[in-house]
């Protein structure tokens, strides 16, 4: 692959190793039942957002959906404030009041995500608009799965973003299922990204779960939107191993082909690259190492976090009106 | 230095804007219509020319889209002020209204604000039928995180625009259409409302009326009438939808005894009804009879002019509930006469154009 080196692959493959840990060990304490908010893991997913956020510096902006964790934490959004904010902590990013799927770190440049599929897709342009109008060089990214195609207002979205040459990158989490519903069901036999250049933004198509794949189209994608060439559309294929919301996996109810699942975790996206880093010669104790790192760091993120402090009563109705 | 002028309310709402974008350079002016030959009822008149095409701009028909969009704008320092020529077209922007809007102060934990206005015109009349006339302000005003202010007079609209750009959450500003011609003061002096309390717009004695929008006025020309025979209403515009000003109505209610409320939205669920069991729950043994509600009937207006004249309450029907309630059951004819326009029910009164 072009312009990555041992290093910077090596880089990529921790910060997709750490998403990875941590949609763990969340997973692993959910039934605890101590945090009771909707969680969307992204495990199988973790290439594109570590891949895209790469390129992007803290001053750009990124927006994403219901299934946000990777996101969040690839933009370097505090991990104590997610797993606070899991537990309905004051001292989690949203203060408890959105739990895992309204998180944001305004410090990181991730200003939000939201549950409703398509409800952040016009803020994120929004934004890139008002980023434009103050000539500032930042980028806003959003990050959307397929269904979200499947709703107006991204349409509409990309119609004003083309209009007015927003510095927008749309990121187009290709996982072939929305909820339980496979994409054959929801959307003609054709692929996603060809409309989206038909509303005129440059669009292309890849290979989500291989991250020097991601790397290097976010990369071409960013620096466009960035110098002014308008919004950029990356569809990336890729998919969950998790159930849609919740802990588990949930390949016994039937709704994947046969198989299915398990082609896609040996497409695992850190398989891979931990095989090309072998490959390049990158010692197994280097990976190891990482691995004894983010267990480290993950387990006092976990201690931090449940030291916190329930939210006031008194501050439930606080800052409804400015 | 006093600088008062005398304005229709639609020239206090351009006038408003003008002041907007000149004093916050971050103000956007966006919407269907806004630089066309008509610019929205001439509210947004010459504005493109004296502010230019990138802040005062037309847009997509996206309603939803572009709400979002103005939200963004807004998150990332803009001031945007989005209009709708009717309120039927913020439907469609419901999601991002009432999702993201509304809650994103309060869901983000008071990190981010959304200063964003919403201009939505409601009105009457004139074969505007079932989805160019409806008056929702009361499911507007049931969200939570959303101000809803509906200024009746030209002073008001002023003030209540340029508080609202002001403003750093999300605030829609009702229009009635029916008011944009009636004239009114508008000091610019005059300070800053702070966009809550109803407003006692006719002092009275023996009935208290609390009405909304357009309904201030019919009750205002009600008022002369009833005064013609010696009942002084007293006339509250309830012009501040979120929060609700019960205070002023309760003590208007407490001095007279009855209470009239006059909405200019379908009976089911409106703000008069809340108005009426708000002030019920506080006060039950201050209203000498059971208050009375005159607002629209509950289905959609038809667009024939010979169904329409039959639709909408007015003076007339304000003042019969007026009368009702002071058992002067017999000056009805009179002030029937009295009141009787001369213009159907659908077509503006321009009778009564203030100043006020």
């Amino acid at each position: 692959m072009n312009s990555l080196n041992s290093a910077e692959l090596l880089d990529l493959y921790q910060r997709m190793l750490r998403i990875r840990r941590i949609e763990e060990a969340i997973a692993e304490r959910y039934a605890e039942q101590q945090m009771r908010c909707p969680t969307h893991l992204c495990i199988g997913e973790e290439a594109i957002a570590v891949g895209v956020c790469a390129h992007l510096t803290d001053s750009d902006k990124v927006f994403s959906n219901h299934r946000g964790h990777g996101h969040y934490l690839a933009k370097g959004g505090s991990l104590v404030g997610l797993i606070a904010e899991l537990y309905g902590f004051a001292e989690g990013c949203c203060g408890g009041r959105g739990g895992s799927m309204h998180l944001s770190d305004l410090s990181a440049g991730f200003i939000a995500s939201t549950p409703i599929v398509g409800g952040t897709v016009p803020v994120a342009a929004g934004y890139a608009w008002g980023e434009q109008r103050r000539n500032s060089k930042n980028v806003v990214v959003i990050f959307f799965g397929d269904g979200c195609f499947e709703e107006g207002v991204l349409h509409e979205t990309m119609n004003f973003a083309v209009l007015k040459q927003l510095p927008l990158v749309m990121v187009c989490e290709n996982n072939q299922y929305s909820v339980m519903t496979p994409l054959y069901e929801r959307q003609p036999a054709r692929d996603i990204y060809p409309i989206a250049a038909a509303h005129g933004l440059q669009a292309v198509s890849g290979d989500g779960n291989k991250v020097e794949q991601v790397y290097a189209l976010a990369e071409n994608a960013i620096a466009a939107a960035r110098n002014g060439a308008g919004p950029q559309f990356l569809e990336l294929h890729t998919h969950r191993w998790p159930e849609h919301c919740g802990p588990n996996e949930d390949d016994e109810l039937g709704y994947r082909f046969p198989g299915e699942l398990l082609a896609w975790k040996q497409r695992c996206p850190l398989l891979h690259t931990g095989r090309t880093l072998a490959e390049a010669g990158v010692a197994a104790e280097a990976l190891l190492d990482i691995e004894q790192r983010i267990g480290a760091e993950i387990a006092e993120a976990f201690a931090r976090a449940l030291a916190g402090q329930p939210p006031e009563l008194a501050d439930m109705e606080r800052h409804l009106y400015v | 230095m006093s600088e008062t002028l005398m304005l229709s309310y639609g020239a206090a709402i351009r006038e408003a804007l003008d002041d907007g974008l000149n004093r916050y350079p971050d103000m956007l002016l966006i919407g269907e219509g806004v630089p066309d030959p008509k610019t929205i009822f001439a509210t947004t008149q010459g504005l493109r020319e004296k502010y230019g095409a990138e802040r005062v701009l037309d847009m997509p028909l996206a309603e939803n889209g572009m709400t979002g969009i103005c939200i963004g704008a807004a998150l990332a320092g803009m001031r945007p002020v989005l209009v709708h020529q009717r309120i039927d077209f913020a439907l469609l922007a419901m999601d991002q209204l009432v999702n993201n809007a509304a809650k994103w102060h309060y869901m983000f934990d008071g990190k981010q604000s959304v200063p964003l206005v919403v201009r939505v015109i409601i009105g009457r009349g004139w074969g505007q039928g079932p989805q160019h006339s409806q008056s929702l302000q009361a499911m507007f005003a049931q969200v939570p995180g959303l101000k809803v202010v509906m200024p009746t007079t030209a002073g008001d609209a002023y003030h209540f625009l340029l508080d609202a750009i002001a403003d750093d959450g999300p605030v829609l500003f009702v229009e009635h259409r029916w008011l944009h011609h009636v004239i009114g003061e508008v000091d610019k002096q005059r300070p800053a409302a702070g966009l809550r309390g109803a407003a006692v717009l006719r002092a009275g004695r023996d009935i208290s009326i609390a009405a909304f929008s357009h309904m201030s006025i019919e009750a205002l020309k009600a008022a002369t009438v009833l005064a013609e025979h010696g009942i002084e209403a007293e006339v509250i515009d309830m012009r501040c939808l979120t929060p609700l000003d019960v205070d002023s109505v309760a003590g208007s209610a407490a001095k007279t005894g009855l209470l009239l409320v006059a909405d200019c939205a379908p009976e089911m669920a409106s703000l008069g009804h809340v108005l009426i069991s708000r002030l019920y729950q506080r006060q039950p043994n201050t209203l000498k009879q059971a208050p009375c509600l005159v607002a629209y009937p509950n289905h959609p207006v038809p667009t024939t002019h010979f169904q329409a004249n039959h639709y909408y309450p007015g003076a007339e029907r304000i003042a019969e509930a007026a009368l009702e309630l002071l058992a002067q059951r017999p000056l009805m004819d009179t002030l029937h006469r009295q009141l009787q326009s001369d213009l159907a029910k659908d077509q503006p009164d321009r009778s009564f154009v203030g100043p006020f």
